[in-house]
């Protein structure tokens, strides 16, 4: 593998921020986005929010809303053209969209030479696009581990994000009343979807408890392993709910400079602590992002 | 009061006896219900964390039992240890007893079903060791320490004074709540709450 630079990463996002610009009324599929960035799927969503600001998802909508702003200020289109092309179905969505984006009304830019959006970032402009993958906020630590492969019990969870502590619920009082909870097992939570870009109601999530060699399923709770191997590792100390901020931090500043690549296969977060006991704010959790395995002569420098 | 639905946690159900602050203060504590296990040997020892495993693993196992059987949820509580007196000893040889604050309605059959099924697991290393375990302490003198658990003697030394002043002397084991994980806190922010139980001096 040869190592990925800083402007690798900013190509491969540029090819796909282009190719949206280029089909911004087709459906966006995830596969293809990732193809075109030759990202895994499993972490192209979150490297694209990190390295951009916002999902991809925002930026379309966004996007289609800056072009209708362009028509309208360049001539006599109707609004509710515009609007339907802009993937609105009413003049109301349409306006309450545009006003939330523009802060005037779609009729009151007719004819205004620029408009400003909140975001800084504009339609058309590949040549000023600007990336949020510069170090910002605070230190930020992230260390490389080795991690064993990981025998685990899991339930899975489909739903919002916010609703897997009923799964926990379930697992651990199942896994407990059978003694599985003592030797102090880890807890992991396996993210098969981004929160923030899948419906909620698809999310498929994986609560996950170490096990021994022993344990061969119970009722619903099923066995997997979780790979071993090289991880970047980043504490989130915080809210559950503040994760996302944490994933965009590692997948969109550390990681295009780190020289690494992702591996096909999800992202995990272990929970270091006790949500019933702890206060939201003093919350720990792991967040490991999986590694490609560096070739000999290129181990960490 | 709790209702049915919500869980019980004891540390908010006997909020003043837990508000502990770093001036130390008298404080009535009413009789209390723990698991506990005592050993022998440093806080750094293997034992130590052997016990921590065998009571964690107890009281996890036996709330998970009961939830499971619809008996009601509850939080498993902070762990706590008795220190009776260690001067002049050895740090291998310090007596200590861990404890786990459990709810009232917790009997000796939860405790030998849970031993049994965490046996049945290979996790049953110590269990047997865990009982049930009543304190009554009544007046204590209380404080919070914020610090390393080596700086404990600064804090002790305040809790003395106030309860000399207040004309008591020590009566029973000196007592700790560790409020958070030395393992995932630096020493320095570690809060913990040091009780002495006292009586009046003759």
């Amino acid at each position: 593998m040869k190592t990925a630079t800083l402007n690798d990463y900013k190509k491969r996002i540029g090819c796909v921020l282009e190719h949206i610009e280029q089909n911004l009324d087709a459906p966006m599929r995830l596969e293809k986005l990732a193809a075109v960035a030759c990202f895994s799927p499993y972490h192209f969503h979150r490297i694209f929010r990190g390295m951009v600001g916002e999902s991809v998802k925002e930026y379309v909508r966004r996007l289609r809303l800056e072009r209708a702003a362009a028509q309208l200020s360049r001539g006599a289109v109707p609004v509710i053209d515009v609007a339907l092309e802009a993937g609105y179905d009413s003049h109301a969505a349409f306006t309450r969209s545009f006003k939330a984006a523009f802060g005037i009304a779609p009729s009151a830019c007719r004819g205004l030479w620029q408009i400003e959006s909140s975001s800084g970032v504009h339609y058309g402009g590949a040549a000023g696009r600007s990336f949020r993958s510069r170090r910002q906020g605070g230190k930020m630590k992230v260390e490389i581990k080795q991690m064993e492969p990981m025998r685990v019990a899991c339930l899975r969870h489909v739903g919002p994000y916010d609703e897997v502590g009923e799964t926990w619920d379930r697992l651990l009082t199942q896994m407990g009343k059978e003694g599985y909870l003592g030797g102090n097992p880890a807890m992991l939570g396996i993210c098969h979807d981004d929160p923030e870009t899948t419906p909620a109601e698809k999310i498929r999530y994986d609560a996950c408890l170490t096990v021994d060699e022993g344990f061969m399923g119970l009722g619903p709770i099923g066995v997997q392993t979780v790979a071993g191997g090289s991880y970047a590792v980043m504490t989130h100390k915080g809210p559950y709910n503040r994760l996302g901020e944490s994933y965009s931090r590692l997948m969109g500043q550390w990681l295009p400079r780190s020289g690494r690549e992702l591996r096909d296969a999800p992202a995990f977060e272990i929970y270091l602590n006790d949500p019933q006991t702890t206060q939201p704010g003093d919350l720990l959790t792991d967040i490991c992002a999986p590694l490609q395995e560096l070739r000999r002569g290129e181990e960490e420098k | 009061m709790t209702t049915a639905a919500e869980k019980l946690d004891l540390y908010k159900e006997h909020k003043k006896e837990y508000a502990a602050t770093k001036k130390p203060t008298m404080v009535e504590i009413k009789p209390a219900v723990y698991l506990g296990i005592e050993g022998r040997g440093g806080p750094d020892g293997e034992a130590f964390s052997e016990a921590i495993g065998a009571l964690y693993g107890m009281a996890f196992t036996i709330k998970m039992t009961r939830k499971f059987a619809g008996k009601g949820d509850y939080a498993v509580c902070k762990l706590e240890a008795l220190w009776p007196e260690i001067a002049n000893m050895e740090k291998e040889k310090w007596p200590w007893e861990l404890l786990i604050r459990t709810p009232e309605f917790i009997e000796a059959k939860d405790l030998e079903q849970a031993a049994a099924v965490l046996t049945k697991r290979g996790k049953g290393t110590g269990v047997e060791r865990v009982r049930l375990r009543r304190l009554e302490e009544g007046v204590c003198v209380q404080a919070l320490h914020v610090g390393a658990y080596d700086e404990e003697p600064r804090t002790i030394a305040q809790m003395q004074e106030l309860s000399a002043q207040r004309g008591y002397e020590p009566a029973g084991a000196h007592h700790e709540i560790y409020l958070n994980d030395p393992r995932r806190i630096a020493p320095e922010r570690l809060k913990t709450i040091l009780r002495q139980p006292v009586k009046k001096r003759r």
